[in-house]
């Protein structure tokens, strides 16, 4: 009996153990430098060296100033828009996915996601090269007769960063997209089919609006992912396309002001903790009411 | 490159374990150095011809050379390089000794730009010298021979509506506003006053509108210079990205600018905590034999101070690198500039 008492005990003591280790974890991994970048932010520089008094003055710069604003605005609709393109990409490739049969349905999806083995920066300077000048996108729309002369057009402005953006984030778009559109049960589909609807109707009033929370989750994922990003703009940017990562990035970098990039963090993780409650709320309202 | 860099560390970890014990019996000169500037050839030289052994440890940032030096308050190293700039830190921290520049016999040879140290921008202080010159890159401009016709020999070539698109600059704000003020012709390129400051930004704006984009790294502007019409790149890393441009067949040639060229100059610096002042001595006047200053030119690309090599002619003005007035405020007016629509 005691022999079986403190066994009992001892598993406790262990379920206890996992119990705080579960809960540390993330406080200690996730909400204590979350905390530690919210109180930097309420800190001063002088003459390169961080002034430990706390001061609104930071926030008080970033809503006053005239640079950040505009450029913090016109980085969400960069992003926005990355997103919308990724999900019209993104939803046709995922909806042929699911008409295949059996293997080939998966094999096609892993091919689909290769690119997420390939190193970020790699990526980054191979869509460079073919949107370049004398790149392979010039070169084919020349040979093709579609313009004269290469365009400047593809690289080193906005439409280069929405571009590569858009390329390297689709595979995060097909997955949700994907996994939402398998798990409408078959029956479903089947009874619009012997009630009369057409495909168009049958995908308009059952698919679509079923497959909804996947998109916005995709929507989110993609947003939130391209909001982050300070590399993509900074290597295809050139001198127009100028985004919030980049200043934020350059407080940390050159200039050494790490209480102003922590208040620029956090106004950033607002938009990025909206985002992604937005996208969950949205998917999930959709996804019971039917 | 960052594989050899491993391997010497590994060398220079396995040589001090081995040097353990021979340095019981007889001091060893500490060198604290970058890469390139203390090769394994030349320490054998030196030992050969002085009797003096050497004990090498080599650096990657400038910060790593302070937490060194100021960790140990100077004790742990006898001679160390270090550029201009950052020198005057050293002195007002009392970290490094005074050098007697009569005992340096070779000193008397160097190129004209060096030979009266006083007239180098950061090396001396109350008229004692602390930094013996040996090392040095210019910030100059690299043009396309087939594409930029007369050769410029300004900066201001930069802002020529001709190349509109086909500039490449460097994402550095410091940088940018020095060379952009020394185009503007002001005197001191490092400490400028407002007017000056809105001055230069207004330019640096004009700058922006004229050129392709900013790099960062030299692989990069290599590798848009490739898949892009550029005829001419501001070019941060001199010699080495001239050279590298080369390789890869660029019709391309390398020009410091008449109002003066921006560049870095490393120096051999004596610690606070030398054991044996003489042999810091004579490792620096060994560093500056033609033999090794030529060789150290051969294997880098940089410039040196006993041999001319094609970082600098004699004639070309250059502007050593110094501290500027307020860092933060030239980054924070560089996101400006990038910023302006």
């Amino acid at each position: 009996m005691s022999g079986a008492g403190s066994t009992h005990a001892a598993e406790r003591r262990l379920s206890q153990l996992v119990t705080v280790l579960a809960f540390a974890l993330p406080v200690i991994f996730v909400l204590v430098p979350l905390a530690i970048f919210l109180v930097y932010s309420f800190f001063g520089v002088d003459q390169g060296t961080i002034v430990y008094a706390p001061t609104l003055g930071n926030y008080v710069r970033f809503f006053t100033d005239p640079i950040f604003l505009p450029v913090f605005w016109n980085t969400i609709v960069l992003c926005v828009s990355v997103a919308v393109i990724c999900i019209l990409l993104a939803y046709p490739a995922a909806y042929f996915l699911t008409t295949l049969k059996g293997r080939w349905r998966y094999a096609l999806l892993m091919l689909l996601l290769v690119p997420l083995l390939m190193s970020y920066v790699i990526k980054i300077y191979a869509i460079r090269s073919i949107l370049g000048l004398n790149g392979f996108l010039n070169k084919a729309l020349v040979a093709l007769g579609v313009l004269d002369q290469p365009s400047t057009l593809f690289v080193f402005n906005m439409n280069a960063i929405l571009l590569t953006l858009s390329l390297l984030l689709i595979p995060f778009a097909i997955l949700p997209i994907f996994l939402s559109l398998e798990r409408i049960p078959q029956t479903l589909l089947r009874a619009s089919d012997d009630l009369g609807a057409s495909g168009l109707q049958t995908f308009l009033r059952i698919t679509l609006p079923l497959s909804l929370p996947g998109v916005a989750s995709a929507a989110s994922f993609v947003f939130v992912l391209a909001i982050g990003d300070f590399l993509t703009p900074q290597m295809v940017g050139g001198i127009s396309g100028f985004t919030f990562g980049r200043i934020l990035y350059s407080q940390f970098g050159t200039a050494y002001n790490w209480p102003f990039g922590a208040a620029l963090s956090v106004a950033l993780a607002i938009v990025v903790i909206a985002a992604i409650l937005m996208g969950e709320r949205f998917g999930r309202s959709r996804g019971t009411s039917v | 490159m960052g594989l050899k860099k491993a391997f010497l560390r590994l060398a220079t970890v396995g040589l001090g374990i081995g040097l353990m014990t021979s340095a019981a019996l007889a001091a060893n000169l500490r060198v604290l150095a970058w890469d390139g500037y203390a090769d394994p050839d030349w320490v054998k030289d030196f030992t050969a011809a002085t009797g003096i052994g050497v004990d090498v440890v080599f650096i990657g940032s400038d910060d790593e050379i302070w937490a060194k030096i100021k960790g140990s308050e100077g004790q742990d190293f006898d001679v160390f390089a270090v550029n201009t700039a950052q020198l005057q830190r050293y002195i007002k921290a009392d970290l490094v000794s005074p050098i007697d520049i009569t005992k340096l016999a070779n000193q008397k040879d160097v190129l004209p730009r060096f030979r009266d140290l006083s007239q180098v921008s950061g090396d001396t202080k109350d008229g004692k010298v602390y930094g013996i010159p040996f090392c040095f890159d210019s910030i100059g401009l690299i043009y396309d021979t087939d594409k930029v016709k007369p050769a410029p020999t300004s900066m201001s070539v930069l802002w020529d509506p001709a190349y509109k698109g086909k500039i490449l600059a460097y994402d550095n704000g410091e940088h940018n506003f020095s060379f952009t003020a020394l185009t503007l012709g002001y005197k001191d390129p490092f400490n400028l006053n407002e007017e000056q400051m809105a001055a230069v930004k207004a330019k640096l704006v004009e700058l922006k509108r004229n050129v392709l984009s900013f790099y960062t790294t030299a692989d990069e502007a290599q590798q848009i210079y490739q898949n892009n019409d550029v005829a001419l790149i501001w070019a941060n890393y001199g010699q080495q990205q001239v050279k590298a441009l080369q390789k890869i067949g660029a019709h391309v040639a390398y020009v410091n600018p008449s109002e003066g060229a921006l560049a870095w100059l490393d120096n051999w610096v004596i610690s606070k905590g030398v054991r044996d002042n003489a042999a810091a001595e004579k490792w620096i006047d060994f560093m500056l034999t033609k033999k090794v200053s030529g060789e150290l030119s051969e294997r880098t690309g940089f410039g040196n101070t006993v041999v001319e090599s094609s970082s600098a002619g004699g004639n070309d003005k250059l502007v050593w690198l110094n501290n500027v007035e307020d860092p933060l405020k030239r980054s924070d007016m560089w996101n400006e500039v990038k910023a302006t629509p």
